[in-house]
């Protein structure tokens, strides 16, 4: 898997830089800002760009519209924004053309080697990962969605999940259920929405956010 | 014998004062004379562009009119300040015929024209008169005889003297001038400026509504100076001490994963991890410091100014009065303001030498940076200055600077105290 990595500290972009290449992973060039970011995927063509928000000038959103711009001129470019805290509309205007491969995840989960890898992995296949704090801050929105109250607390749980991106079996891993439990808990939730059941992951994710995003929005 | 010395001591002192009073109230009637001469003569012209303008002819003559009459209240509003009488100075009544008639103040300065043009001028002319008519009744015995035969009298002319005995009676008579200055003056000064009192403050409706603006564009400013701080706070934290933290996290994290494949390595990892842990921590303390200097709560503002001036890279005599406490957020400005002067010194000035005063009187903080360096210093929009003029803004102070080509540059801050 070949990388770039775009983060304006320098110490922060080392250390991403020793953590994944000691993994094995092939880091092919890092950035300071948008347009050296922009640059070095041109040039090196990588597989994934891992890609901070807040980069200079003006240190508020330029990671994302990089990231944005990156996608336009590269559509199979896979992306995994970093962000220092949870921002719900960079979420929504990085996922606003799907959310196949692409990803959103806060710095410090980086930290969690095991399931930070799981997720990049996940994403540079063309999956999604969102970060549990945006799926739960999408939640603690939705309690006037009727649709939403006959959810079994079990089946807000695989929701939740299959919200930041994960397949059946990895939920079933988190869980400690089989997959044949979540595959019924997924068709309840979807029938309970009135959702259209869909096996495809990544069009099943894009389903249950913009659900999500809609019911956020009325409340 | 003490109590008699006392009391005669004290019979000085109730005598010089009321003398001065007088002497003070004569001040003021004799100046009062003098504008109000100069609101007979503006009074004639308002008449007569009054009659024009009835005709159609005067009114381009109105604005000019209306500035004179504004100009002629300010400088009664000036005069009578030194009397202890407080009258704000307005500014120039608005452009156009429209907006002069439409000023609220300007009708009630016409009214005192006219009042002090005829009521102000008498007073003032017999304030004029008084210490006339003391001096030459009081003199009159000495020189009666030199006038015609039978005409020479008092002042008031009353009575006609023809000896030595009657001139004394008349010089009696200049001490009683002498006691109604003493004891009438000051009440006919309180007489003159009584129109003043009344017709030259704002309109009631004007005062508040120049308050409200100035109270808004504070408190603007200091709502815009607080949210800039919030913003600077934020985003130090989140770029700075909390990439750190990150930065820790994953160094962290590479190094568990590091103990089993690689244990050699764990160790470099584990080291850059406790240093990114420190830096993270020298971020956070930086932080802290620039909200509030912990020096200002170990030594207080004195202390924390005293600290500042002997750290200073350019040699910096201080002068330091501050007995009191401010405001934290105050002390906290000042202790900015003069931090960021001395770098300025530092950097820019090429000085030799700089001093620093403080003084803390009457609920106000006082300070200045001076330097002998090349000067051109300025405060536009972008300089550090410029920061430092708007933090001071916002708590109502105010910031001068002096920097003429060439030196010295003067840099002078005044905070109200806030406590």
């Amino acid at each position: 898997m070949r990388i770039v990595i775009g983060e304006d500290d320098a110490l922060l972009r080392e250390g991403l830089a020793l953590l994944l290449r000691a993994e094995s992973l092939d880091v092919v060039a890092t950035a300071g800002d948008a347009e050296e970011l922009l640059e070095a995927v041109e040039t090196h063509r990588p597989d994934v760009a891992l890609v901070d928000v807040r980069m200079p000038p003006t240190h508020t959103d330029e990671g994302i519209r990089a990231a944005v711009e990156a996608r336009r001129r590269y559509p199979k470019l896979a992306i995994l924004v970093l962000s220092a805290h949870v921002e719900q509309a960079f979420a929504t205007e990085l996922l606003a053309g799907g959310s196949t491969g692409l990803g959103y995840l806060l710095k410090e989960r980086v930290g969690r080697v095991e399931q930070f890898l799981e997720a990049l992995h996940r994403v540079a296949g063309g999956g999604t990962a969102i970060d549990p704090d945006v799926v739960t801050q999408l939640l603690a929105r939705t309690r006037s969605d009727p649709r939403l109250e006959r959810l079994s607390p079990r089946e807000r749980d695989v929701l939740a999940l299959m919200a930041e991106g994960l397949g059946n079996s990895a939920i079933a891993e988190r869980l400690v259920v089989t997959d044949g439990a979540v595959h019924k808990h997924i068709r309840s939730i979807f029938a309970k929405l009135d959702l259209p059941p869909d096996d495809e992951n990544d069009r099943r994710v894009t389903a249950v956010l913009r659900y999500l995003e809609d019911v956020r929005r009325k409340g | 014998m003490a109590t008699q010395e006392t009391a005669r001591s004290g019979l000085r002192q109730a005598f010089g004062r009321s003398a001065s009073r007088g002497l003070l109230g004569l001040e003021q009637l004799i100046g009062g004379f003098g504008t109000a001469i100069a609101a007979l003569a503006l009074l004639m012209i308002v008449v007569a562009t009054a009659v024009a303008s009835l005709v159609g002819v005067g009114l381009p003559a109105v604005p000019a009119v209306a500035g004179a009459v504004r100009a002629l209240a300010n400088r009664e509003r000036h005069r009578l300040a030194r009397y202890g009488v407080d009258l704000p100075e307005l500014d120039p009544p608005p452009h156009g015929i429209r907006g002069a008639l439409a000023d609220l103040s300007l009708r009630r300065e016409l009214g005192w024209t006219a009042v002090h043009a005829t009521m102000g001028a008498v007073l003032g002319l017999l304030g004029a008169l008084l210490p006339l008519f003391a001096l030459r009744d009081l003199t009159f015995f000495l020189w009666w005889w030199a006038g015609p035969a039978g005409s020479s009298a008092s002042s008031i002319g009353v009575g006609t003297v023809n000896s030595t005995l009657g001139a004394l009676w008349v010089s009696l008579l200049g001490l009683g001038w002498i006691a109604v200055v003493v004891g009438v003056v000051p009440n006919m000064a309180r007489l003159q400026s009584w129109p003043a009192r009344r017709l030259l403050v704002p309109d009631p409706s004007v005062d508040l509504s120049m308050r409200v603006a100035e109270l808004t564009a504070t408190r603007a400013a200091a709502l815009d100076a607080h949210a800039a701080e919030l913003r600077r706070i934020e985003r130090s934290l989140h770029d700075g001490s909390q990439n750190r933290l990150v930065a820790v996290t994953v160094l962290l994290g590479a190094a568990r994963r590091s103990l089993v494949r690689d244990p050699a390595q764990t160790d470099e990892i584990l080291e850059r991890a406790q240093r990114a842990a420190e830096s993270a921590l020298a971020e956070l303390r930086a932080v802290a410091r620039s909200i509030l200097p912990p020096v200002l709560a170990d030594r207080g503002l004195a202390g924390a100014l005293t600290g500042l001036a002997s750290a200073s890279a350019v040699p910096c005599d201080a002068r330091i009065e501050v007995a009191g406490r401010c405001a934290a957020s105050v002390e906290a400005t000042a202790y900015f303001v003069v931090a960021e002067a001395l770098t300025n010194v530092a950097k820019h000035s090429g000085a030799r030498q700089a001093e620093l005063t403080a003084a803390l009187r009457e609920g106000r903080l006082y300070l200045q940076v001076t330097d002998d360096g090349r000067g051109g210093a300025d405060a536009t929009a972008g300089s550090g200055l410029d920061g430092i003029r708007r933090r001071v803004e916002a708590y109502d102070g105010s910031l001068r600077l002096e920097s003429p080509a060439g030196g010295p540059t003067i840099l002078a801050v005044e905070l109200p105290c806030g406590s």
